[in-house]
């Protein structure tokens, strides 16, 4: 292999592990605090894409887009937490205790139906983001890369690292961890514990949402690409650990790369040698590579 | 005694006047891929809308029967499209089906359409075997208005051998994409040609990258692209910097192809076609799909065969004996006079012949000035 061909495989598995740790962040955040995921994360990136597409094809500018995506994507979050998974903790023991499993995939269906009723069933495509084509390449040396992807990276790294922010130098952060820690500790500190744990399904949905205004240039939308995006971001936090945010970070990076490789060497199995990687991995690690070898790791 | 026989011819010739005004209602069973993969959907969809309007020129040329399709939805899955085959023939006792997308699906439920002697209009699938796997058994009930996998392949690889020095190959890990790859490696080795690099892809990846840079290592001059997602091998080009020609299924010749992929970007891609767009009544046609469902009509040739399938189907049960699914059949294999929008001909259908395009009836299309014409060989 040439070192450009190395170079190209390397950006590319980048891009896509920059759209599987915001994907996965999403995961992560909302285990952290509740020890429960949106299955339909990925839904949740796929109709973000869907108004995003909707929105660009319709000329309107890009901030508004992403403005108008980011409030839609909040609402789906903090609904999905109040309608989906709060009524379940009122029900305690009458629900399953996987009971969230089953109505965060249920969740999921209605986006996929309602995304297939208001724009079809059709694959489609969104225009570029921040470059006047689709054909737009920068080449670093001597590689060339499509300006989305490389905003991809971009804002893949500095959601990431926002978000470590938001996670360890605010107070929500803190009341996030707080909760992860101890709920009951948590309201005896005055925390509104309900209320956080809204907070983080919207900041969940606004990673999902982010994702998908990204992915739309880089990737065909249709009604159901979410499916693959969670379960990529569910081997990612696996992969990186579900306790440490960088791990999921450096998960995602990894496997993103060893996608791209594992499509060259063999694009028969390519998307399969990094589920196997994970599968393995779990085998020897089963807290992931940066997770911590606890029962519970919160 | 005259005025007697003047009231006789009268009330007959009322008689039957009323019973052709109120000739029976007739249900067509339509099977046809409507949810699922976008693929899936378009080729579904499209077909659909062919038919459609061919029911509606139908009705509003005073049609001697008043049809209704009976249409479920088989979402390309091939349990449901078996059931749904089984209701149409024992709950709708529909005398003729047509459909669906996947051939798998196809291939799953004409034997039992074959055993219950209800005749079948296959389409829009397209592989090689879905007829004449029945064509010795008398009679056959398996007939297709539709693309024919070999037929497009044959047209394309003795294009492409004597074009090109190097050729590659994209297909997809479903099916229809080894299936296709098969006829492909066969053809090649028929006419002394090999493919000077394979890549086959997973139906749900999102990005080609490590693929096409294996087809430029390759020096593939052309690629013959069979994957269900038409658009993924024109994504990379520009960033490797990499422009080989392009050809494959006639999914190519999709206007939602052409609006992913772009208009420069598209320009000559090769597919197999049967509709050339460069005529007076292929445009026509188009026009009036365009008008009939806006931005939905996507995909002309499919139409055009959709509309001239529901032809064939309509003059069948017109010029059929009795609406007995056996009558409909000998009727199917007779039609004659088909004014077809595509390459159908006017008597598509004969003992030993059971599809609707021959070999000749196929050609290869070509993107020119955001238009598939004929290429030009």
């Amino acid at each position: 292999m040439s070192a450009a061909n190395f170079l190209q495989l390397l950006l590319s598995g980048l891009t896509m592990g920059a759209l599987y740790a915001l994907t996965a962040k999403g995961l992560f955040v909302a285990h952290l605090a509740t020890t429960r995921m949106n299955f339909g994360q990925g839904d949740f990136l796929m109709i973000g894409a869907y108004i995003s597409t909707a929105l660009l094809l319709a000329k309107v500018p890009v901030v508004v887009v992403v403005l108008v995506v980011l409030v839609c994507l909040a609402i789906l979050g903090w609904g999905l937490e109040r309608v989906a998974l709060r009524p379940l903790d009122r029900l305690k023991s009458k629900a399953g205790e996987y009971s969230w499993v089953l109505t965060t995939m249920g969740v999921a269906l209605i986006l996929q139906n309602t995304a297939t009723l208001v724009w079809g069933k059709s694959a489609q495509y969104s225009p570029p983001l921040f470059s006047s084509s689709r054909q737009d390449v920068v080449r670093i040396l001597g590689v060339g890369v499509f300006v989305e992807e490389l905003i991809v990276i971009a804002v893949g790294f500095l959601v990431v690292g926002l978000f470590y922010l938001f996670l360890f130098k605010t107070t929500a952060g803190r009341a996030v961890r707080v909760i992860a820690f101890n709920p009951d500790a948590a309201t005896l500190l005055g925390i509104d514990v309900k209320r956080t744990i809204s907070l983080v399904f919207v900041v969940a949905a606004l990673l999902a949402g982010i994702s998908g205004v990204l992915a739309g240039p880089i990737v065909t939308v249709q009604p159901h690409m979410g499916l693959v995006f969670t379960v990529k971001a569910l081997a990612v936090a696996a992969l990186g650990g579900f306790a440490n945010p960088l791990g999921v970070l450096a998960g995602a990076i990894i496997f993103g790369i060893a996608e791209s490789f594992a499509n060259y060497f063999n694009s028969s199995f390519g998307d399969l040698y990094p589920l196997l990687i994970v599968l393995g991995l779990l085998i020897i690690r089963p807290t992931g590579l940066f997770g911590e070898a606890r029962a519970d790791v919160r | 005694m005259r005025r007697s026989l003047l009231r006789l011819t009268a009330g007959l010739a009322a008689a039957f006047a009323t019973t052709t005004a109120f000739a029976a209602d007739v249900k067509v069973g339509v099977v046809m891929g409507l949810s699922g993969p976008p693929a899936i959907v378009d080729f579904g969809e499209s077909y659909l809308q062919g038919m459609k309007l061919a029911l509606k020129d139908y009705m509003a040329a005073g049609g001697k029967h008043k049809i209704e399709f009976i249409t479920y939805d088989d979402e390309a899955n091939p349990q449901k499209a078996v059931s749904l085959v089984q209701r149409l023939i024992q709950n709708d006792k529909v005398p003729i089906v047509v459909g669906t997308v996947s051939s798998g699906n196809v291939l799953a439920f004409a034997p039992i359409l074959q055993k219950a002697g209800v005749p079948l209009v296959a389409g829009p699938s397209i592989a090689t075997n879905i007829t004449t796997q029945f064509i010795d058994q008398s009679p056959s009930y398996i007939f297709r208005c539709s693309m024919v996998e070999k037929f497009q392949i044959d047209s394309m690889l003795d294009w492409g051998v004597k074009t090109f020095k190097k050729i590659g190959l994209v297909h997809s890990t479903t099916g229809y994409g080894n299936f296709a790859a098969k006829e492909i490696v066969e053809g090649l080795k028929a006419r002394n040609g090999n493919l000077v690099a394979t890549e086959a892809v997973a139906p749900n990846v999102t990005d080609l990258t490590p693929q096409m840079l294996k087809m430029k290592e390759a020096g593939a001059e052309l690629i013959l692209n069979f994957h269900e997602s038409f658009e993924l091998v024109f994504r990379p080009m520009s960033k490797i910097g990499y422009k080989p020609v392009v050809a494959g299924n006639w999914g190519l010749s999709s206007l939602k192809v052409r609006d992913i992929v772009g208009e420069k970007e598209i320009e000559g891609t090769v597919m197999g076609q049967a509709l050339d767009l460069s005529q007076e009544g292929a445009q026509k046609f188009v026009a009036r799909m365009q008008s009939e469902y806006g931005k939905d009509f996507r995909w002309p040739v499919l139409a055009a065969l959709g509309y001239d399938a529901a032809q064939v189907v309509f003059k069948a049960l017109d010029t059929a004996k009795t609406l007995e699914p056996e009558d409909v059949r000998n009727a199917l294999e007779a039609v004659d006079g088909i004014k077809a929008i595509s390459a159908t001909p006017a008597k598509p259908f004969g003992p030993k012949d059971h599809e609707c395009l021959d070999k000749e009836h196929v050609f290869l299309g070509v993107w020119k000035n955001n238009t598939v014409v004929r290429l030009q060989q």
